[in-house]
């Protein structure tokens, strides 16, 4: 990670984090990055991380939850090719703000933009969440555990995997996509804990493998929004006719 | 209601702003040497001899020190030493001082008892600065607290305690907009509380009241400048005009909602505030490097540039190494030392960050209270993290732009292996001064050449034995502060304080050039005190290119800059 942004390659595509303050971006990217889970300080502003995924350069923005951050949100989402939507699944207030403030932010992103619902913080509210999977299991450790309350040392989970599916709905209507086109739901919406790193791998590489064919759309149709003088060698520019 | 059962004896002060509140107690009177004139310095020796050497100014750091016939089940009672004074005083109004006897009295029956509080100023570890939001706030711990901020606003709505969370405060926050209201419907405005171990100070700022009650015997004006401080933090988060249309459209918003998450950056403030001298000056501290050095890096800013960037600024360490600005700007208006630490605050606080690049809009109160600007942050050398890339732009969309600057930048430094050099800077130690006795100084000049047109710097060497530990090295700041204080007393203003201690002398000069604390052993002789603040004076001025940015670098990014 260190190195990858020291070269600073231009970026290939971009993805956004979005959520309510204190749902656990941050964390969830650091999880990633640095493969360790750290009480952070709250995130001024957005910050910026360069991701080499293969032979791409992708960008994630981390953004800050807060609103009085809110005036740059949209600068961060212009372009973005995916936007990761983040709640808090002990709080059902963190869900409702994402389609509330969080979801016009989003109209300055790609037409085609992917979008995964996030539902942080498992392992407060589902036991098979507090084991770490560093290694990154597959889509059947996603199920919801519906004993949760079980175990006492659990809380209450208020926002569940239905709701985080009909959201994912919602928001394909919002942006008027049509939901047969589109990825399912349900391998859209993921539960993740940054504390343990449950699912988090999962998340973030499903994302880029996700994104590579919007990169070589843009790359095929060479519509590059700002001038790039210095890289001629990033991509034959073939004019051939668009897949897709 | 907690914090007010501390008040042994309240005494509220309350005046009309402007006047000045001034108390001198008769042990800080003979605890120091004045000098009014200081041209010629054996002036000095004209001034009182002092027969008590140790003891008073102890005792200034000793909360226990306080006169033992306050009542403790008495809610009106006067601490002597202050209110006798400050009633003699003639430059004093009477009408504006009185007693709020039923509030303190209410208190101390809900309390039961009110015991006298033993407690030692330095008794805890101050950098204990993480959760304390779940603190028990009815704990004999919460209230021995050294110092204590709050945050409310108007309405009464708590927005921020330094110790323990708002909730639990909520009705100790609700006693002190009372008494500022209380104060506020005689057409007065309340400015200070004071008993014999604590010193309230209030400050109103638009639609935010700040409340400081402390226990560490600074002076009123410095705990005022301290609140400014965090009002000041606060504002940089959310502009002024924000905050006032805000409490226009809502009286009793919560501002917590804006500012969730930002308590460990006014935290870290707070602890800043007291550990680090920048802020007792409101001087900028640079690390000494050689001046070619420091030129090299300012033309590395110069050159990296794109339209709307206004300020370019390197920090090592959390000191600052070079900063360019955009020529406009200072002609208007200079960067103020306030606003550079609210900006190193920021960035030490957002330390999770390391590895990344963050765009945030910031403003800075000092220079332009409603508008922001938007601050690039990055480190040039991850991991390790200790070099620090600020730059300021006025354009919202130029993250990318100014992302290049900082490519820029860094291959310019990696050409010139500039990284490793920073790396071997360091502050340095007062031995190399060559002044035997002399343990520490700080030396805030005022004659820096285009003096109007940079900051206010100073330099300070490391603090070292018998300064190393966290206890002393309080101790000394609170020396500082002590004298500090007193020098810079409106009502009475010094030139000079020559103060003895029990475990050091301090000296403390005020010219039109410059500001000087110095700490010597304690077996000084005044006179070789004098002679070794010449031979400092003389070391500094040889050393003033490393030791300060002498000449600021500009540039110029754009014919028109718009401020916003």
């Amino acid at each position: 990670m260190a190195e990858s942004t020291k070269k600073l390659k231009k970026p290939d595509v971009k993805i956004v984090l979005l959520g309510d303050m204190n749902v656990g971006k941050t964390s969830l990217l650091h999880r990633y990055t640095e493969r360790k889970f750290k009480d952070t300080v709250s995130t001024v502003g957005g910050a910026f991380f360069l991701k080499q995924w293969g032979p791409y350069n992708i960008s994630i923005w981390d953004t800050a939850g807060r609103e009085q951050f809110h005036g740059l949100g949209s600068m961060y989402c212009r372009g973005a090719a995916a936007v990761i939507l983040t709640y808090d699944t002990t709080s059902w207030q963190s869900y409702v703000e994402l389609e509330d403030r969080f979801l016009s932010l989003t109209d300055t992103a790609n037409a085609d933009c992917i979008f995964a619902i996030v539902g942080n913080k498992a392992d407060l509210t589902d036991s098979h969440a507090q084991a770490s999977n560093p290694e990154g299991e597959g889509q059947e450790e996603a199920e919801p555990a519906r004993l949760s309350l079980s175990s006492s040392s659990l809380q209450r989970k208020q926002v569940n995997r239905e709701d985080a599916i009909a959201l994912y709905g919602r928001v394909l209507h919002y942006k008027g996509l049509d939901e047969k086109a589109c990825l399912p739901a349900e391998s859209m919406c993921f539960e993740t804990s940054a504390k343990t790193g449950y699912n988090v791998d999962v998340l973030f590489e499903t994302m880029f493998d996700l994104v590579v064919p919007s990169i070589l759309k843009k790359r095929n149709e060479g519509e590059n929004s700002t001038v790039d003088l210095e890289a001629p060698s990033t991509g034959k520019r073939t004019k051939a006719g668009c897949c897709a | 209601m907690n914090e007010m059962e501390t008040m042994d004896s309240p005494v509220i002060t309350s005046l009309h702003q402007g006047d000045e509140n001034e108390m001198q107690s008769e042990n800080d009177l003979d605890s120091i040497t004045e000098v009014e004139d200081l041209v010629t310095l054996p002036r000095i020796e004209r001034g009182k001899e002092r027969k008590l050497l140790d003891l008073p100014s102890e005792d200034n750091l000793n909360p226990n020190h306080l006169p033992v016939d306050i009542q403790k089940d008495d809610a009106v009672v006067f601490d002597a030493s202050e209110t006798v004074n400050t009633s003699e005083d003639n430059a004093h109004e009477d009408s504006g001082e009185f007693v709020v006897a039923m509030l303190a009295r209410g208190t101390l029956e809900e309390q039961g008892v009110c015991t006298k509080r033993i407690s030692s100023p330095l008794s805890e570890t101050p950098l204990e600065a993480s959760s304390h939001w779940d603190e028990d706030v009815t704990a004999e711990s919460w209230r021995q607290h050294r110092k204590h901020v709050f945050v409310l606003s108007e309405a009464g709505k708590p927005i921020y305690s330094r110790y323990g969370s708002e909730e639990a405060l909520s009705s100790t926050m609700g006693v002190m907009m009372a008494l500022v209201s209380f104060i506020q419907s005689g057409d007065n405005v309340i400015r200070s509380v004071y008993s014999d171990e604590h010193t309230v100070v209030f400050m109103q700022q638009g639609p935010l009241v700040l409340v400081s009650v402390s226990s560490t015997h600074q002076s009123e004006q410095q705990l005022r400048n301290e609140l400014l401080y965090v009002y000041n933090q606060i504002v940089s988060m959310l502009t002024q005009a924000s905050i006032t249309r805000i409490f226009e459209h809502k009286k009793n918003y919560d501002l917590r909602r804006l500012l969730a998450g930002s308590e460990k950056i006014l935290d870290g403030l707070l602890n800043l505030v007291d550990f680090d001298p920048s802020f007792l000056l409101s001087a900028v501290h640079c690390l000494p490097i050689a001046s070619s050095f420091r030129d090299s890096l300012s033309q590395i800013l110069q050159k990296a540039i794109t339209p709307n960037l206004v300020f370019s600024i390197l920090i090592a360490k959390n000191q600052l190494l070079t900063i360019a600005q955009e020529r406009m700007v200072i002609e208007d208006a200079k960067l103020d030392p306030a606003d550079l630490h609210l900006l190193l605050n920021l960035i030490g606080a957002s330390s999770a960050f390391q590895a990344g690049e963050i765009w945030t809009p910031i403003c800075l109160p000092s220079f332009n209270p409603d508008c922001y600007f938007y601050a690039y942050i990055s480190y040039l050398d991850p991991p390790e993290c200790t070099v620090c890339l600020l730059l300021l732009s006025t354009d919202n969309e130029a993250f990318y732009a100014v992302a290049e600057c900082k490519r820029k930048i860094e291959e310019a430094m990696q050409a010139q292996n500039a990284l490793t050099s920073i790396a071997k800077a360091q502050s340095y130690s007062v031995s190399q001064v060559g002044v035997s006795d002399l343990r520490h100084f700080m030396y805030k000049p005022f004659d820096v050449p285009d003096n109007h047109h940079q900051l206010t710097q100073f330099t300070s060497p490391e603090m070292e034995a018998p300064y190393d530990s966290e206890e002393e090295k309080m101790r000394l700041l609170d020396l500082y502060r002590d004298v500090h204080g007193r020098i810079h007393n409106t009502a009475r203003p010094l030139k000079l304080i020559y103060h003895v201690a029990a475990r050091e002398t301090l000296l403390a000069w005020v010219t039109t050039k410059f500001e000087l604390y110095t700490c010597f052993s304690p077996l000084v002789t005044k006179s070789y005190a004098i002679n070794a603040i010449t031979k400092l004076l003389r070391w500094v001025k040889k050393e003033e290119d490393r030791l300060f940015i002498r000449y600021p670098p500009k540039y110029s990014t754009t014919p028109n800059a718009s401020k916003s």
